[in-house]
């Protein structure tokens, strides 16, 4: 069934071993991958409505990127960020591994505080531009602007309180099967932010600063 | 449905070389992002820095893709799934592509003063003839 690298489905498979978790993580996990699809399409029209909005008829005279754009604030949430996607894989080695229900909250916690940190300095960025005039009213290049990342924070906001509602379920139901496959749909949500957000602090932030 | 877990895993993986699958995938993180960063805040050309961070973060992505959502190209996996993700990222780019391609299209005939004069003036004629 699963060999080596290539389990049954893309995320981290919970292997034969997890028998009935395994074989259910396959149609669920699939399923929230056809949801993630969808979402992508959502965030790669965003990204192009920013891109087509970054010209000085975009910009309509407010402030633009060089006013606005913190690259130490950016720097710290991609590396908080980033952490908190690789810090997910201590989740899913603990569930596979037969890590304890412990260690899979430990890790969990590990990663919601890494996201609120991102969310911390994120939310400190939105507050000091609405100050500097960059509002979404200002012009259509900040209405993208605020749409993309503001829909990204939103997801990573959803995935701390998911990964409250995950924690909360192992300390009712256990580490059963059903907790197992839900765990394996947040590892690829999780994930999927941290991809979303190489996007945003390449394209959003480091491109028109270059 | 809430079986015991038997134990069994398969020989193929172990928690050792999983660990060590995410820890190559965050450190080639790391080495990208800090290299798109370094790009920007260098002295080189603004076209050659785009180039670099965009090169970065398509390497990302497939770091991303390979070690943390573990997508695999080779073929263990079920079609559906692989599928599915070329799909989307098929049907996105048509539409993020074509989207680019129609707006800078529109906005290099707008911007050119000379070919907008002459059009609004060929049109006000146009309207003219063919109006009772």
């Amino acid at each position: 069934m699963s060999n080596g690298d290539n389990g049954l489905y893309p995320g981290l498979n919970l292997g034969a071993g997890h028998g009935d978790a395994h074989d259910q993580a396959e149609t669920s996990v699939f399923g929230f991958w056809v949801f993630l699809m969808s979402d992508l399409i959502i965030f790669g029209i965003l990204f192009v409505t920013y891109a087509a909005a970054l010209d000085p008829v975009g910009l309509a005279g407010g402030p633009g990127p060089q006013a606005l754009f913190d690259m130490r604030s950016i720097a710290i949430q991609t590396g908080l960020l980033l952490l908190g996607g690789a810090a997910y894989g201590g989740v899913s080695l603990a569930v596979k591994y037969d890590g304890g229900a412990g260690k899979v909250v430990a890790w969990l916690a590990i990663c919601a505080g890494l996201g609120a940190g991102f969310l911390f300095f994120e939310i400190r960025d939105f507050l000091h531009q609405a100050q500097e005039g960059g509002i979404p009213q200002a012009s259509g290049w900040l209405s993208a602007y605020w749409a993309l990342v503001g829909l990204h924070g939103l997801h990573v906001a959803v995935g701390i309180a998911w990964i409250g509602a995950s924690a909360a379920q192992i300390a009712v139901r256990g580490l059963d099967d059903v907790v197992k496959v839900r765990l394996s749909m947040l590892g690829v949500f999780w994930h999927f932010l941290d991809l979303v957000w190489i996007g945003i602090f390449s394209f959003v932030f480091l491109v028109p600063l270059s | 449905m809430t079986r015991p877990n038997t134990g069994e895993l398969d020989p193929g993986e172990s928690a050792k070389a999983e660990l060590r699958k995410y820890a190559l995938g965050f450190v080639i993180s790391v080495v990208l992002t800090i290299a798109a960063f370094a790009a920007v805040l260098s002295p080189l050309a603004p076209m050659v820095k785009i180039i670099a961070v965009c090169a970065a973060a398509l390497l990302q992505v497939a770091t991303h893709l390979r070690h943390f959502l573990h997508l695999s190209f080779s073929g263990g996996q079920s079609r559906e799934d692989l599928l599915l993700v070329l799909f989307s990222v098929c049907l996105l780019s048509i539409m993020a592509g074509g989207t680019v391609w129609i707006l800078a299209d529109l906005q290099g005939r707008m911007h050119d003063s000379e070919a907008t004069r002459a059009h609004g003036a060929a049109r006000g004629d146009g309207g003219a003839t063919s109006a009772p």
